[in-house]
């Protein structure tokens, strides 16, 4: 493993550079219609409006990838947060029931008020994930120390899977049909557009900023709150601020996407084996990694049953829930 | 409640609920025209006979096996938080069957019971490899859930690959009696055979109860006695799942609230269960059908609705 002892800019550029190449093949590969390369790349800074080539990077799959970049960025960063603030391996946006939660809110206020619109619904994600999420911690123990992790996590599905009952319930009753709505609950690209993207982005990079700001902080809580206590960390503050963050990351990208799952799970734990356990290294790390992989099962999301699409949130959870089963069998829970 | 005498009240709520569901659904039919309803070329015959009797048959089998196959798991791996959906057997078994019907299309539907058995088999197995014996309930638990979760998803791909109905996608995904007729309730009748061997485990489950040591010693194989038990508890399980998917918490909730009503004793325990599963997803189906005709939710989500909560609880109960 050479890239494991790269300096560390030599690694945030490595993956800069495999973003910018994984984005750049989900613009021009998989489509129907053939767009070359070249024709990926001139798109980008030569536009031609006749070019049908050009007109679909730049309507189509450029959106797309610049969401699905931001997405994973999103997802990896609030898995950081959460796995510093609750001290436990297992923590992430899908297995403590944030993603179901902020599903049903948006199911139950898209169907019952749709008048609402893209920005109610964004609201409604967040106070859906924040509600799910401070019951899973209330019935987990977790806001004390030594509260047991095995128990936050079965706390976390049990709530995922009465909120996605509930979700289910919600939409087939007013919908009268249900086809879309499991795409969507798996989590799905298709629908990204430039204006998904401007809804997107302001959030998101105000999360992004906060989650780099609090990482220091996430640091001490490593020695366990006592110590952290003691030297300087406001605990209450911290711990809700984080929250906050992790509202703000998760409730943007379900708004903008659906509810694509596990990748917080996995990339703060690859991060964490290629830099170590320091937050303000591995956090950027994470970002990036989140982006990559985000963008990467987008495009064989495409290829799989090509010219037709899969969500990239199924693709994702058949990776990510042998790597949760991994994790339990290796930490003693 | 009378603590005494659960059995005639539990018979007398299911009857009246088997007749509910025989009332009540998109189009009610009032109690006298229901006994005219079954002759035939009545008005009603063919909603009551051809849709609604094998349905709610169906859904006392199904209820009685899941929460049997409950109260059979919790008994040999005595932790309250096992059942076979938390495990990850039904999904499991699930999954086989939905890769059999992707992939072998053209092959008859009467061999889905099997081929979830095997899958069944192999979810408990994966399991046991996995976690081993010596694993901690909550540990146990979340293997299980994480596996399920893993078959869940298996599923939901090929849903999404090879798209089916919506409907078939969400009866394999949440577990419903949807469409289930009189076809389906034969394929389910071998397998009621299993219930007379889980009686017949039922006395010795009891002394399981004291410690693998003092078992042993009453003469008692008790590894062999888990074996069994689990073997039964699977089958059971996966042919209801081959009929109507995995509707989950049902063998969870059902064999926890008939120990509050009669005690450990599996020889009351287990036929009481039955019972109480049977009601259960006669209540869970009538509700699923009711809330909004003729749209129809899956009876999984109503037992999910129920059994998620419960769940909470023992698990916040759990030391």
């Amino acid at each position: 493993m050479k890239f494991l002892s790269f300096p560390y800019s030599g690694q945030c550029l490595v993956l800069s550079l495999l973003l910018c190449l994984v984005g750049w093949i989900s613009l021009f590969s998989w489509s129907v219609i053939p767009i070359s390369p070249h024709d990926a790349l001139s798109a980008l800074y030569a536009m031609n409006d006749d070019n049908i080539a050009h007109r679909i990077v730049h309507d189509l799959r450029l959106p797309r990838a610049m969401i699905g970049a931001i997405v994973g960025a999103c997802l990896a960063a609030a898995g950081v947060v959460m796995q510093g603030l609750t001290q436990n391996p297992l923590a992430s946006p899908s297995v403590l029931g944030i993603n179901a939660g902020a599903a049903l809110g948006m199911a139950i206020v898209s169907t019952i008020t749709p008048w609402f619109g893209l920005l109610g619904t964004s609201m409604a994600a967040m106070v859906g994930g924040g509600l799910a999420w401070a019951l899973v911690m209330l019935l987990g123990n977790a806001w004390k120390t030594g509260g047991e992790h095995g128990r936050l996590v079965l706390a976390g599905v049990a709530i995922s899977t009465l909120c996605a009952a509930l979700t289910k319930a919600v939409i087939i009753i007013e919908e009268d049909q249900a086809s879309g709505v499991l795409t969507w609950l798996a989590g799905s690209l298709t629908d990204a557009r430039w204006q998904t993207l401007d809804q997107l982005w302001p959030i998101a990079l105000l999360g992004l900023l906060g989650t780099l700001l609090i990482s220091q902080s996430l640091n001490l809580l490593q020695l366990g709150d006592d110590n952290a206590r003691n030297l300087g960390v406001s605990l209450l503050w911290v711990k809700l601020g984080g929250s906050f963050l992790v509202l703000l990351l998760v409730g943007s990208a379900i708004s903008a996407v659906g509810a694509i799952g596990f990748v917080g799970l996995l990339v703060p734990h690859m991060a964490r084996m290629l830099c170590g356990q320091d937050h303000r290294k591995f956090l950027p790390i994470a970002m990036l990694m989140g982006a990559c992989l985000v963008v990467l099962s987008d495009t064989i999301s495409r290829a799989i049953i090509f010219p037709m699409e899969t969500p990239a949130g199924a693709i994702l959870a058949l990776i990510g829930a042998p790597f949760f089963i991994y994790l339990v069998r290796k930490r003693t829970l | 409640m009378k603590q005494s005498r659960p059995f005639p009240t539990l018979i007398t709520g299911m009857l009246i609920l088997i007749i509910a569901n025989l009332m009540f659904g998109a189009v009610s039919i009032p109690l006298n025209e229901i006994l005219k309803g079954f002759q035939q070329g009545s008005d009603n015959y063919f909603t009551l006979h051809e849709y609604r009797l094998p349905r709610t048959l169906l859904a006392v089998l199904v209820g009685a096996m899941m929460a049997l196959s409950g109260a059979l798991v919790q008994g040999v791996i005595r932790n309250p938080l096992a059942s076979p959906d938390v495990l990850g057997v039904s999904h499991g078994a699930g999954l086989a069957a939905v890769i059999y019907m992707t992939y072998f299309p053209a092959s008859s539907i009467d061999w889905l019971p099997a081929v979830a058995l095997v899958g069944g088999l192999l979810a408990a197995l994966i399991l046991w490899w996995l976690c081993g014996q010596s694993s901690s309930a909550i540990k146990l638990a979340i293997t299980g859930v994480a596996l399920a979760a893993l078959y869940a998803s298996g599923v939901d791909f090929l849903m999404l690959v090879k798209p089916l109905e919506i409907n078939n996608a969400l009866l394999w995904l949440t577990g419903s009696l949807w469409g289930r007729g009189w076809h389906q309730l034969m394929m389910i009748l071998p397998w009621l055979l299993l219930i007379p061997v889980a009686f017949w485990l039922a006395k010795s489950l009891n002394l399981i109860h004291l410690g693998d040591d003092t078992a042993m010693s009453l003469g008692i194989n008790a590894n062999k006695l888990r074996l069994v038990s689990l073997a039964v508890a699977v089958g059971l399980t996966a042919s209801c799942v081959a009929v109507c998917g995995p509707i989950g918490f049902l063998g969870l909730v059902a064999p926890h609230l008939t120990r509050k009503l009669v005690g450990g004793r599996h020889q009351t325990l287990l036929p009481a269960t039955m019972l109480v599963g049977a009601i259960l997803l006669l209540v869970a189906d009538l509700v699923a059908r009711t809330i909004d005709p003729p749209i129809e939710l899956p009876a999984g989500l109503m037992t999910a609705i129920i059994g998620a909560p419960y769940f909470l609880w023992l698990l916040f109960r759990t030391k």
